[in-house]
């Protein structure tokens, strides 16, 4: 129901890897109610001659950041899945007060656990049939993934996009294993509202990572039952709802007919 | 020509059910299905045959992987060690050190002039990438495997050939003092091979005037790839190369009996049969293009995989059959590449000891003389390789090699 609202801030939301771009599952119908901006990671999606150094997630958060500068918009709402969490906590310590609130998908990007154990699994390696094992309760519904060789019939060209997907995410994130410990050391400047939201059958984390990370940043925690690693996909109506939630609490956003 | 013994020094008691289990022989297989007895019989076994082959003539071809039962050589310069202790003659050619996946260069030059020197100068030193496996072993992104091997391979030769103090403050590798000891005792250094199939390393090291090796491919392929060195090499203005700079790997079996040479010959087959790998493991991201690696994907990449026992012999792949046989074959790859270093694998898999022996003294003896000559007189021969008579264009399928 455009129209309907007159959403007062901003959403930035930051894709995970391998789902597909653009307003996808619960992004659409929030699309509806908020003034919500999907920017691309440079190296996703398309050759981008500006990221070809890059070599961090800082450098993607230090871009992203560049980015609301130069449009000169007020503070946003920012949110971010999986390897956007990561990039939206690395933005969020960066520039605390650029943020009205902090909501984040089961991100990656901090480490919790010991020495000895991972904390994220091998979304380089391992296949897409395993992967979709790990990242949805029921891995029958997955929908708006991509990866090579999955969807199975997509082109060469395709194909060829989410290998070059998977070495972006190879450049930013293979040592350490999708995680930064320089930014764990800085959790604590975040200050801004902040919100977890994870599936409670999501297995591409350590289990209870989502929570633990909550606890430790001192975030609200919203579980979604019967839900993977993509709640936004997987289920769209109960994750809307947690967000939508979450930010009209602390802004006008969604406060009209809509809601 | 020159030949070379070499073997993988593969671990050869994991059960297909492991295999499959494990999703192949490399990287991930825990070491529970190592047997530190049996590793021991294996260890002395292929030591010995390499000392036997120095003995019939052959120079020595090491290499290096990491956590892999296909080959339990775990460092080049290593394996140069011990085995140059056991022998006095053979050339010891490392082929290769996987440079990007060494965090640090300065090691791999310092071992290396430590090797050259206590062999009396007999190191050949091949720079690798490293198979795309070997990224997980060491947990270096594979993103700059191409990038860290130049950066290596030139700190690597500085190190050797400068003589004073030095700095260096590359992309991947930083340090404010370099001056290496000892010294190489080859002078300036020891002969430089790289092995590669993507022309962007093949002219990177044609323009170097490094030796090329190519790793277990089509004949053809060879062809193509030794093709494209020579241009490179006399665009930059080097002269022709000729065959001291091109080595070339086959699978080897001779016997006195056709019958008998391809019934044990066929098991030269488990090099080609023992790979059913994570898709992921072989192309690690980054390490191909896209684009190639799409052709991975679609199971374009390695087809030799696909060939019969007489397929891989029809295509130079693998060298098989009673002497005579062997010479024509080897003449043949001669004459279609302009190979001068031929790489041996006498063994693989599951071939006995008597086995690799019999057919190594059997080489040594009715082969080797038949085929020393070829190449020695090269730029007096009007062969087809030469460029003066080579008009094949430029290829770009390179797509058959498993290296």
């Amino acid at each position: 129901m455009p129209g309907t609202t007159s959403p007062a801030r901003r959403v930035v939301f930051l894709h995970d890897a391998d789902v597909v771009p653009g307003p996808v599952g619960a992004l659409q119908r929030l699309a509806e109610i908020v003034d919500l901006s999907l920017p691309r990671h440079p190296g996703f999606g398309e050759f981008d001659e500006v990221c070809e150094d890059w070599d961090s997630v800082s450098d993607l958060a230090m871009w992203h950041l560049s980015r609301l500068d130069a449009d000169g918009v007020e503070p946003v709402h920012l949110v971010g899945a999986g390897f956007g969490g990561w990039v939206a906590l690395e933005m969020g310590v960066r520039r605390p007060e650029r943020f009205v609130s902090l909501t984040l998908v089961s991100p990656f990007g901090v480490k919790l656990s010991g020495r000895d154990e991972t904390d994220f699994a091998d979304l380089l390696l391992l296949d897409p049939e395993e992967l979709l094992e790990l990242g949805w309760a029921d891995s029958s519904r997955a929908t708006g993934i991509r990866m090579p060789g999955y969807p199975p019939d997509e082109d060469d060209e395709a194909d060829a996009r989410s290998f070059a997907d998977r070495a972006a995410l190879a450049r930013y994130g293979w040592r350490p294993f999708m995680y930064d410990p320089r930014l764990a050391r800085w959790l604590g400047v975040l200050t801004m509202p902040r919100l977890v939201i994870a599936g409670d059958s999501d297995r591409m984390l350590a289990p209870d990572h989502s929570r633990r990370l909550a606890d430790r940043i001192g975030a609200e925690f919203v579980e979604l039952a019967d839900c993977g690693h993509f709640p936004y996909l997987e289920q769209p109506d109960a994750f809307y709802s947690a967000v939508l939630g979450f930010l009209s609490a602390h802004d006008e956003v969604g406060k009209g007919d809509a809601a | 020509m020159k030949f070379y013994h070499f073997s993988e020094m593969p671990y050869t008691e994991i059960s297909q059910v492991d295999q499959d289990k494990y999703r192949g022989m490399r990287a991930f297989v825990p070491n529970k299905l190592y047997d530190p007895v049996r590793g021991y019989e294996l260890y002395q076994r292929y030591l010995d045959e390499y000392e036997l082959a120095d003995e019939l003539g052959f120079n020595l071809m090491l290499n290096e992987h990491h956590q892999s039962a296909t080959g339990l050589q775990v460092s080049a310069t290593m394996s140069a060690a011990t085995i140059g202790a056991r022998t006095r003659r053979g050339r010891l050619a490392l082929l290769g050190i996987p440079l990007p996946h060494h965090e640090n260069p300065l090691h791999v030059a310092e071992e290396v002039a430590y090797l050259d020197i206590t062999t009396g100068g007999r190191v050949d030193c091949g720079f690798v990438r490293g198979t795309p496996p070997e990224a997980y072993p060491s947990n270096l992104n594979p993103i700059y495997n191409q990038d860290q091997f130049y950066e290596a391979a030139d700190l690597i030769v500085k190190a050797w050939t400068e003589r004073d103090l030095f700095s260096w403050e590359g992309k991947f590798y930083n340090y404010r003092y370099v001056s290496v000891w000892p010294r190489p005792l080859q002078q300036p250094h020891p002969p430089v091979w790289v092995t590669a199939s993507a022309p962007s390393l093949i002219i990177w090291t044609a323009q170097h005037g490094y030796n090329l090796a190519f790793l277990i491919g089509r004949e053809e392929d060879t062809a193509a790839i030794f093709r494209i060195y020579r241009r490179a090499a006399t665009d930059f203005g080097l002269p022709e190369p000729g065959p001291d700079k091109f080595g070339s790997m086959v699978a080897t079996y001779v016997a006195d009996s056709e019958a008998k040479a391809y019934d044990v010959g066929r098991k030269l087959m488990w090099y080609f049969e023992t790979f059913h790998e994570r898709q992921r493991a072989t192309v690690t991201p980054g390490f191909f293009s896209p684009h190639k690696s799409v052709d991975a994907l679609r199971g374009k990449l390695g087809s030799i995989r696909k060939l019969s026992f007489e397929g891989l012999i029809d295509a130079g792949v693998v060298v098989c059959g009673t002497p005579d046989q062997v010479v024509k074959q080897i003449t043949r790859l001669y004459e279609q590449t302009g190979v001068g270093h031929l790489l041996c694998m006498d063994h693989v898999g599951e071939m006995t000891s008597n086995e690799v022996r019999e057919s190594m003294s059997l080489f040594s003896r009715e082969v080797m003389p038949a085929v020393a000559s070829l190449g020695e007189q090269w730029e007096d021969d009007d062969i087809g390789w030469r460029m003066a008579n080579d008009t094949t264009p430029i290829g770009s399928t390179l797509a058959s090699s498993v290296s």
